[in-house]
């Protein structure tokens, strides 16, 4: 790859660059971390990525939305059934951006839950289910799936009419199981009725069991993102790993870019399937 | 062996005195708080045993004590009297124990690693586990079972009406529920009463009459313990209907219409010096006939959604106890 | 070559090109990403604020004071022995709430509950194992773009029907009663009036539909026009209080409403005309 000449640096330009380069380079002695994080950034992906591409981080900022809204929002919320009403509508109309904060949690979790479709579609669709990333969609299924166990157990929590009646029903649609079911219902309500042992069971579940889940899992898929990295989509001329490619090529001598040599070629080698 | 000044002697292998001082030490701070008289001066003999020891221990090159063998220089000696071990090509990793070791110290350690790491894991997991799934299995409150609904007076013959409750006042608002009552008269000298739960069989939403509610007429009923209980007339003349997914029962609690997979289900009851006192919930399969003549096909308290008589029945045999 | 071998081939290919041709994620993707976390961002804060100026403190306002676009700010508070709630969950949740009425028998209400979820969950686990083809291109895959369609397009069908499913809640259906009024042009007759607001609790909206009020179920008439059919008041009080006289086994008997309620109620059926 031809590297463009650069202009030779100030004293000055040298000195600041050094300077900030210090700490980096103490932290990256100690601990590594400086290069794993410029490995992650710098990393090469395919050039012909596109805007359908974006739906998986930002699915991950509509976690992170979740994250720190929720965080806020554990402050002032009292999760005992006497008290949680009030305490929302505390939050809701007392609180100083309370209602932002309430609002952007509450709206966070559909905007999330959306994106993760959407995603889910956009890798089905561009076949970056198959060998070797079969792990990672796995690991994808289980993000949705316990993502909307994190609505659902949310959703009680506000202990309005809406939540109550929503949790009653689907606590006994697990209920309706085979074998297993009744116990699974009895387990989800703290008891044979729901009451504060319920609330506080899906208050636990929802702020910590799964959300540590979500954020292993999460962690697990983008590594592995980053391990296997981001395929093309199917359509693309220029996909990296078509077989079409390997064989006439030239580049242009500026970007390094192969460019392909003639289009008829592209359907007699059988186009992508990397 | 005398160790040689100026050469830097094989320092003696550690023991544990240091940690059964410092455990004499923590017993005497704990001893201090919980039995000054007992463990305090337990734990300060402990510590000045330790001490004793662990002093002895350390000034013992200083003293001329000659140094214990340690355990590695046993190699040497054994050695050299035993026949070498033959190394032979496809061995194990870890050698033969030499002679005088029956167990060799690897092995032994990885078992008890493993070993310590399970026992750990269970004294952390088996307690919260039995704590986050005990409800599974465990009772409903006894004190779910006994609710005052006043006197019968209030349930004039014939008539039906909508009480509501606390199943346990002193819990409040979370256990509040509601019945459909009526007195069917008298069976056997005995009052009759159909007192109908109001959660639908099919996935417990909360079930309508069919029928004007008179609002105008509503009791609230005081019977101690913070128990208030507010009774409403009501005439559900086309039976009960659940504006969740369609399902309909007749006065009843029969069945008719949607995806209800039984009968609504009833509480239990007894009279005690004219109050009316409700006992606990049962689920009903189907119930022939209407008011005091009805035969009521029982079964013990099932959840809503689940089967308790045709070939359905076979997904649901336990039920955890309520 | 093993069709293993020759996959293991074209990933090291692939790492190969995106190696010599690739660019960094940072700056390139990274800013494409950065700009739809942007909007993503903005959506939901956009949301937020229509759904908090667009309430109330008190939940009843909806409809009245306050539009209520995105819904109230909180329902009334919980109450376990309600009569008057019609339970529905999240809105993602409305395509699994739709399929327990679409299985409206009883025997089959598990495939609603846990079946038909629990298989949809597993073919999504398995699917790396069910398409092991190595095909990407969407033209060549035609199993998996007609699969995809089929998915989408029924889970956003269930999921809106899961939206505007409605039921016969009797405080609604009462508080429909006036403008009932006013569009049969029964506004005036007491005995009507009176009639539609027992027609209105006593449950007939659960099978029958009036004035686009009601679910139709069991295949029970719409009854708008119910007037016009010439059974005459005493004809429709005889029914109502006997359906199986007339061989309706399916309806319920309405007897014990009282022949003065019954009355009032066949005054107006009687009176409806259909929508002016």
């Amino acid at each position: 790859m031809a590297v463009a000449a650069r202009p030779r640096k100030s004293a000055r330009r040298q000195k600041l660059e050094a300077a900030i380069m210090y700490p980096l380079d103490w932290l990256e002695e100690r601990s590594g971390l400086v290069g794993g994080i410029r490995y992650f950034l710098f990393r090469k992906v395919p050039g012909d990525t596109n805007w359908l591409h974006t739906l998986g981080s930002a699915t991950l900022t509509a976690f992170l939305v979740q994250l720190v809204t929720g965080v806020i929002l554990a402050m002032y919320y009292k999760p005992e059934p006497k008290t949680a009403y009030a305490s929302i509508q505390h939050i809701t109309n007392d609180v100083t951006l309370g209602w932002l904060v309430r609002g952007m949690h509450k709206w966070g979790a559909s905007v999330f839950i959306i994106l993760m479709f959407f995603h889910m579609a956009r890798v089905f669709l561009f076949g970056a289910y198959k060998y070797p990333r079969e792990l990672n969609w796995i690991v994808g299924v289980m993000l949705l799936a316990i993502g909307m166990l994190e609505g659902f157990t949310g959703y009680l929590l506000p202990w309005d009419q809406t939540s109550y009646w929503a949790t009653v029903v689907g606590i006994n649609l697990n209920g309706t199981a085979p074998i297993l079911g009744p116990f699974l219902a009895q387990f989800l309500r703290g008891g044979a009725e729901i009451g504060p042992d319920t609330l506080a069971r899906f208050y636990s579940m929802h702020m910590l069991l799964i959300p540590g889940a979500i954020i292993g899992l999460i962690g697990l898929h983008l590594y592995l993102v980053v391990r296997l990295g981001v395929s093309s989509p199917p359509w693309s001329r220029e996909a990296a790993g078509s077989e079409w490619v390997e064989e006439q090529v030239t580049t242009n001598g500026r970007s390094g870019l192969t460019r392909p040599v003639a289009r008829n070629s592209w359907r007699r080698n059988g186009g992508d399937t990397a | 062996m005398e160790p040689e000044h100026g050469q830097r002697p094989h320092t003696p292998g550690p023991t544990l005195y240091p940690i059964g001082f410092a455990a004499g030490i923590a017993c005497v701070l704990v001893g201090l708080i919980v039995s000054p008289t007992v463990i305090a001066p337990i734990g300060g003999a402990i510590a000045v045993v330790f001490a004793f020891l662990w002093a002895r221990d350390a000034t013992a090159e200083y003293r001329g004590v000659p140094e214990p063998v340690e355990p590695e220089r046993r190699e040497a000696p054994a050695a050299a009297t035993a026949p070498a071990v033959p190394a032979r090509e496809g061995e194990t990793a870890v050698p033969e124990p030499a002679p005088g070791e029956r167990f060799p110290r690897s092995k032994f350690l990885e078992g008890a690693t493993l070993g310590l790491g399970g026992v750990i894991g269970g004294v952390v997991t088996v307690p919260v586990l039995g704590m986050a799934l005990g409800p599974a299995f465990g009772k409903q409150d006894k004190r779910y079972h006994h609710v005052d609904l006043g006197p019968l007076d209030n349930f004039p013959e014939g008539e039906w009406r909508l009480a509501t409750f606390f199943l346990d006042p002193n819990q409040g608002e979370v256990t509040r529920r509601t019945a459909y009552i009526r007195n069917n008269g008298a069976l056997d000298g005995e009052p009759s009463l159909t007192i109908i739960s109001n959660r639908c069989a099919h996935l417990g939403c909360p079930v309508q009459p069919n029928g004007p509610v008179f609002d105008a007429s509503t009791k609230n009923v005081n019977t101690g313990g913070g128990e208030q209980i507010k009774l409403i007339k009501m005439l559900p003349a086309g039976g009960f209907g659940c504006p969740c997914h369609g399902g309909q029962y007749d006065p009843e609690g029969n069945r008719t219409a949607g995806p209800p997979v039984r009968s609504l289900d009833r509480y239990e009851y007894s009279i005690v010096n004219g109050h009316l006192i409700l006992g606990k919930t049962y689920s009903v399969a189907h119930v022939d006939g209407t008011g005091k003549d009805a035969v009521i096909h029982k079964y013990r308290l099932a959840g809503p959604g689940q089967h308790i008589d045709g070939w359905e029945q076979i997904f649901y045999p336990l039920q955890p106890p309520h | 070559m093993s069709a293993l071998d020759e996959r293991r081939a074209q990933f090291q290919k692939y790492k190969h090109d995106v190696k010599e041709r690739g660019k960094p994620f940072y700056p390139y993707a990274m800013f494409h990403d950065t700009v739809m976390s942007l909007v993503v961002v903005s959506v939901i804060v956009g949301l937020a604020c229509v759904w908090y100026f667009t309430s109330g403190e008190n939940p009843d306002t909806c409809g009245g004071k306050d539009s209520c676009l995105l819904g109230p700010r909180y329902s009334a508070p919980a109450d376990p022995g309600t009569t008057n709630f019609v339970p529905r969950p999240d809105w993602y949740f409305y395509f699994l709430f739709y399929l327990l009425r679409i299985f409206k028998w009883p025997d089959s209400v598990i495939l609603g509950t846990v079946g038909i979820p629990t298989v949809l969950l597993i073919i999504a686990f398995g699917l790396p194992f069910l398409d092991t083809r190595r095909e990407r291109r969407l033209l060549r895959r035609p199993v998996a773009v007609v699969a995809a369609v089929l998915v989408v397009l029924s889970m956003g069908v269930l999921t809106y029907k899961g939206a505007v499913a409605k039921e016969a809640l009797a405080s609604e259906v009462k508080a429909a009663v006036p403008s009932w009024a006013k569009r049969e042009g029964f506004a005036n007759n007491r005995e009507a009036v009176a009639g539609a607001n027992a027609f209105a609790v006593s449950g007939c909206t659960a099978c029958h539909t009036y004035l686009g009020t009601g679910g139709g179920n069991l295949g029970a008439p719409d009854l708008s026009a119910e007037g016009t059919k010439g059974k005459g008041v005493q004809g429709l009080q005889t029914y109502i209080s006997d359906p199986s006289k007339f061989g309706n086994t399916v309806m319920p008997k309405f007897a014990s409403l009282g022949q003065t309620t019954l009355h009032q109620i066949a005054v107006f059926l009687d009176a409806s005309k259909g929508p002016k």
